[in-house]
């Protein structure tokens, strides 16, 4: 079945469309904290959900945009479910104006590779993404090591992995379960970064130069430490 | 016709002279051609775009092989559906959706006709500022970040460790002995066996 992951902070918007993913289209769904509100699909792809009008409103544009770039910065495929604002029952629904800010939105979007798809409401999103989760399963980009993680040395490898650069959830979670020590992971080839972390071979060669990048300590005494990115 | 259009022109196959869709491309030169294939419209940016009407739709599946050809001609363009999403389309769009982007894998944008589509077509050929790299940054506070998530290791015990073992690798790499001198007997038995315990499942 789908295996898709899933931020915490989608939980409070997304009661009905968790719901319709684990029962109506039997999907693995497991609840971790990513660095914004998006789900998992594969061991490539994330997938935004954003409704029509927020996309519309010119006020959310940096948001987006950072949102965007970063997800795009972490994963290979980034698609956008734009889904139909909900009516409350009785109200006629509001005829959607489209205005030049949405077009220059849309076409943005569609040229920087980020794949579209249009949902009337909760319910057919969550069919989408189990859809997109199947799709990338038959390619043989599922998500194919447990979506948890137990015991707390591991948790605190996966901590760890997550504060490599370039790497996202899923990557941290394959790398977590596919090294037997953390150690190992430090010591690795590219071809077995890229193996274990289940990603692309230019990101497991940033891992590895990463992990053997010599500081300058006057550098290093100069920075604030930094949260992730 | 495989180069793309210059810059503020349109190329427009020859079927959709005095259309409504036409009109809405002010400011931008719109140029006839007979041999644009399946494509509708080529524009600046290398976009071929593919326009489905509500007719297509009503008549049948006839748009599909339209649309199988359209994929399959493996253009330089990037390839883009316009789709007109109407009432008498709606109970359709799911299913052209679908056959759209999961079974050709090309990217749909949903239009109400074909003024809305000639504004979308005019805004498709500006500026992106979603591909904007950003600039490359030092990698000293990435570094110094991740090593403090190694248990019992604040910034402190971080920057001691980075002084004497400038890389990660080198830090996981050194031995207890190397360790102690530099933070102590207890930090160094944690540091190291941070990194060498084995990660397995109990």
């Amino acid at each position: 079945s789908a295996c898709i992951l899933v931020d915490s902070r989608c939980l409070s918007s997304g009661v009905e469309l968790l719901a319709s993913l684990r029962q109506r289209h039997a999907a693995a769904v497991h609840v971790c904290s990513l660095d914004g509100s998006y789900f998992i699909v594969s061991s490539r792809m994330a997938v935004e959900r954003q409704s029509q009008s927020d996309l519309a409103s010119t006020q959310n544009r940096k948001r987006l945009i950072e949102r965007i770039s970063s997800l795009l910065g972490l994963f290979e495929r980034v698609c956008l479910i734009v889904e139909k604002d909900r009516t409350k029952t009785g109200e006629i629904s509001r005829l959607f104006q489209r205005t030049r800010y949405y077009d220059s939105t849309l076409a943005a979007l569609v040229g920087a590779g980020i794949r579209l798809l249009w949902s009337a409401g909760a319910e057919e999103s969550a069919g989408l993404l189990a859809d997109l989760a199947k799709l990338e399963h038959r390619k043989g980009q599922g998500i194919s090591v447990p979506l948890e993680v137990k015991g707390q040395h591991r948790q605190q490898a996966l901590q760890l992995y997550l504060s490599l650069p370039s790497v996202s959830y899923v990557h941290a979670l394959s790398l977590s379960h596919n090294f037997s020590s953390i150690a190992q992971l430090m010591n690795s080839s590219i071809e077995a970064i890229q193996k274990g972390g289940c990603m692309s071979r230019p990101r497991a060669e940033e891992i590895y130069r990463f992990l053997r990048y010599s500081c300058d300590s006057a550098l290093v005494n100069a920075s604030k430490a930094g949260k992730r990115n | 016709v495989n180069a793309a259009p210059p810059h503020g022109h349109v190329i427009c196959s020859q079927r959709w002279r005095n259309a409504a869709v036409l009109q809405g491309l002010k400011g931008v030169i719109i140029l006839f051609e007979d041999e644009l294939g399946l494509a509708d419209f080529h524009l600046p940016n290398r976009t071929a775009i593919l326009y489905v009407s509500e007719c297509d739709i009503i008549a049948g599946n006839g748009y599909k092989r339209k649309l199988v050809c359209y994929r399959n001609a493996c253009s330089r363009f990037q390839e883009l559906v316009l789709v007109e999403r109407t009432r008498l389309t709606e109970q359709y769009f799911s299913a052209v959706q679908k056959f759209v982007l999961f079974d050709l894998g090309l990217t749909l944008l949903p239009v109400g006709g074909q003024v809305e589509a000639s504004q979308l077509i005019a805004q498709i050929s500006s500026e992106n500022p979603f591909r904007r790299r950003t600039p490359r940054r030092l990698l000293e506070p990435s570094v110094l970040a991740l090593v403090q998530h190694i248990p019992g290791v604040g910034r402190v015990k971080a920057l001691t460790l980075l002084q004497h073992f400038p890389s990660i690798q080198q830090v996981c790499n050194a031995s207890v002995a190397e360790l102690e001198p530099i933070v102590g007997q207890t930090s160094a038995q944690q540091v190291h066996s941070f990194f060498h315990k084995p990660l397995v499942e109990h």
